[in-house]
């Protein structure tokens, strides 16, 4: 039996032969295999940078829960709320890693002449371990004081409420410079008091109001990110739950706590309820399904999967026709690599009649005529992936910023698979292209070699 | 000629008719004969008598429409066309009037390129090519392409590419239509001289007496048909030529 390696280095010489229509024939599938991997990868580019947005806006494994209000407006139903256990029922449920309830204090801060409403939100040490920070390090665990973890864009709710001017959000430079890590902020939890203190009485008029206790509070650690760069943890302060939960009942002792709930003479239950409470998927692919288990429990969940399905499935089309006008140059090619395999097989009909009188198997002829189709494909692909590699930086270095300047992050993307996958459906395009016309240079007669020019 | 002799080539009752238009063309119209190891034939017919069909018949490039071909206890009429060129590559060698070098491939690569068919590692190839490029007296061309070559050069490595296989059997289709009658002598000679050391068929189709003189049989063929056999009894080649010539 022949050697395919002699097999392989005859195809290799013819196509040696006719130098100029091979190039042109590679080229034909270069510009193919270039179209379709640089519209896939526009596609994927496009796919994965709305992912990358709505991740930006928050982790796409999160679920976020409300108690649900409306079923609590009718007396009938016991509003369902969000109670330790509740939130414990959660971290049950299948692909659910973690599930932390957010317990919210509306609080007015302040340092030097500025101050601010901030929001300081309690949460378990698990769901701090998703924020990155940019300096400092979480509160550490066990310690009974309240430590901060201060999210990037909080300084832009300070203002000095002496001076008037509160257009901070426009020019980030007049955002005033709050020091968190090194200076600590005054905090006062009971707002209502200090706002009754401010207007020079009591809310009745009855009882004198004491002024709030102001409260020293250090801050643990910033929120990665610049004062523009907004993300799920921006506007916020975070704390440990547990901290805040002793520190509340400290805080406000007999008196109800603010947003807690009461019984009907006013006085406060021993427990919390929570507003909120964020759920941790262990997948992407999981999201829809935990949703709807925490939706059939009676609460509101919402999660970025949904917007993100949406999206996703109109970048499945767009990636579909960008694919699709890609699939017609090869195409295209397709037919170049029959027609320059069919011109072969007429100006070798002689020689492949000579091969066959001299005892050159026919499936081997077939497999030669296979072999540089094939090799016509292959060469096509990979300097086609070259050649896209090219473009896509082109892309993403030029035109990317042009057109979408509000999305960070490269159109163009060319994963492995794709090259890998580009290359062997190029060599297979080839074949297929290859394989009528050596089936044709197979039952070529041999006679044609005999017959006198 | 040698007592005890092997059938190589059988031929019954062949037939080969084409049709052109209404009419038919009776290409081969009942042949008959026997080939022996060994021996050198020549087909000898004026042009147009059916020589080249007989060959190709023999070669299996062409379907008998009636009769028997049986080479070397093969029938050949009932091979397959894949059975056929597998059966050519094992037994036979061919050696054209027109050459049919690969123009791409130099001498020794053409020679060697059958070998290739059949396996032969490219380094034993090129040896036994070697050997062969000089046998046929072209060690000097031996790199040089076909378009580099004389027809008498070119016909030397075709006759060498189908030797250097071993055939048992060698066809060749007037082997020196293309050439001067100095170079058909020395060509001629060439292939006498070879086939008997190696004990190898050779089978030539040739329309002019002269040449199949250098035959040990010369089957005359005229409108299909087998009309008379000669045997040439042959002492020395070289003084058979001058016996002919005078
Ligand atoms: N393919 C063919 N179709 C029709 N007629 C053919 C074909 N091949 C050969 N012939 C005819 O058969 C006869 C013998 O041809 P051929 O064997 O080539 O003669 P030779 O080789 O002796 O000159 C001729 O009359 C020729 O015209
Ligand atoms: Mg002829």
């Amino acid at each position: 039996m022949m050697r395919f390696s002699d097999l392989l280095s005859m195809s290799v010489n013819n196509l040696r032969r006719r130098k100029m229509r091979t190039f042109l024939t590679v080229l034909g599938v270069l510009i193919g295999t270039a179209s379709i991997v640089v519209m896939v990868s526009l596609g994927i580019g496009f796919n994965e940078l709305t992912m990358e947005q709505y991740a930006s806006y928050g982790s796409l494994t999160e679920v976020t829960v409300y108690s649900n209000q409306s079923s609590g407006g009718d007396g009938k139903n016991e509003p369902k709320r969000m109670t330790d256990d509740v939130i414990a029922q959660f971290g049950k449920l299948n692909h659910v890693k973690a599930a932390s309830p957010l317990l919210q204090a509306d609080t007015l801060m302040s340092q030097g002449a500025y101050q601010a409403n901030v929001t300081i939100i309690g949460v378990t040490p698990e769901y701090m371990d998703n924020i990155s920070l940019k300096q400092g390090h979480l509160p550490d665990k066990g310690k009974k004081e309240l430590q901060m973890v201060v999210g990037n864009m909080v300084a832009r709710q300070f203002s000095n409420p002496k001076s008037r001017s509160q257009d901070y959000y426009d020019d980030p430079t007049k955002i005033p410079e709050i020091d968190f890590m090194n200076r600590p902020i005054f905090v006062i939890f009971d707002t209502d008091a200090y706002y009754q203190t401010q207007n020079g009485g009591s809310g009745d008029g009855k009882t004198p109001v004491k002024p709030p206790k102001k409260y020293l509070l250090t801050t643990a650690g910033l929120v990665a990110g610049g004062v523009e760069d907004y993300n799920n943890y921006s506007y916020n302060v975070y704390v440990d739950l547990d901290v805040l939960k002793s520190q509340l009942k400290q805080i406000f002792k007999k008196k109800p706590i603010p947003n807690q709930p009461t019984n009907k003479k006013g006085k406060p239950y021993g427990y919390f309820i929570y507003d909120q409470a964020v759920v941790e998927v262990d997948d992407m692919a999981n999201v829809t399904e935990v949703q709807k288990a925490i939706t059939d429990m009676g609460y509101q969940a919402n999660s970025n999967m949904e917007w993100l399905e949406q999206s996703q499935k109109q970048a499945k089309m767009v990636q579909a026709l960008l694919g699709g006008i890609g699939t017609v140059s090869l195409f295209v090619a397709a037919i170049g690599i029959a027609n320059t395999m069919m011109m072969s097989i007429y100006e070798r009909t002689k020689e492949i009649g000579i091969l066959k009188v001299l005892g050159f198997d026919m499936n081997h002829i077939r497999d030669m005529f296979l072999l540089e189709s094939g090799f016509i494909g292959f060469l096509g692909g990979v300097t086609g992936i070259t050649f896209s590699y090219g473009i896509s930086f082109l892309i993403n270095r030029f035109l990317a910023g042009h057109f979408m300047p509000d999305m960070p992050g490269d159109l163009s993307r060319i994963p492995l698979w794709l090259s890998i996958a580009a290359v062997g459906f190029s060599v297979f395009v080839g074949m297929a292209a290859g394989f009528f016309p050596s089936l044709r240079a197979m039952k070529l007669s041999p006679l044609a070699a005999i017959r006198n020019e | 000629m040698v007592e005890n002799k092997t059938p190589m080539i059988q031929v019954k009752n062949l037939y080969k008719v084409y049709k052109v238009g209404d009419t038919k063309v009776y290409a081969l119209d009942g042949v008959d004969f026997t080939i022996y190891k060994g021996e050198f034939c020549a087909i000898v017919g004026p042009s147009g008598s059916g020589k080249s069909t007989l060959l190709n018949m023999l070669a299996g490039l062409e379907k008998p429409s009636k009769g028997e071909i049986v080479i070397a206890g093969n029938h050949i009429e009932k091979l397959s066309e894949n059975q056929l060129v597998t059966f050519r590559r094992k037994h036979v060698g061919f050696i054209f009037q027109s050459y049919n070098l690969i123009k791409t491939l130099n001498a020794l690569e053409n020679v060697a390129l059958p070998l290739s068919f059949r396996g032969v590692p490219k380094k034993i190839r090129n040896e036994k090519a070697k050997q062969y490029i000089k046998l046929v007296g072209l060690e000097k061309q031996m790199n040089h392409m076909a378009n580099e070559m004389s027809g008498g050069q070119q016909q030397r490595v075709g006759i060498a590419r189908a030797l250097a296989v071993d055939p048992q059997i060698i066809f060749a289709d007037e082997p020196t239509g293309n050439l001067d009658s100095k170079t058909t002598k020395e060509v001629l000679g060439l292939m006498q001289r070879i086939v008997k050391e190696q004990n190898q068929t050779l089978v030539m189709v040739t329309h002019d007496n002269y040449i199949a003189k250098f035959a040990d049989r010369q089957f005359h063929i005229v409108d299909g048909k087998i009309f008379k056999i000669e045997e040439q009894h042959h002492e020395e080649t070289k003084g058979d030529m001058e016996n002919v010539q005078s």
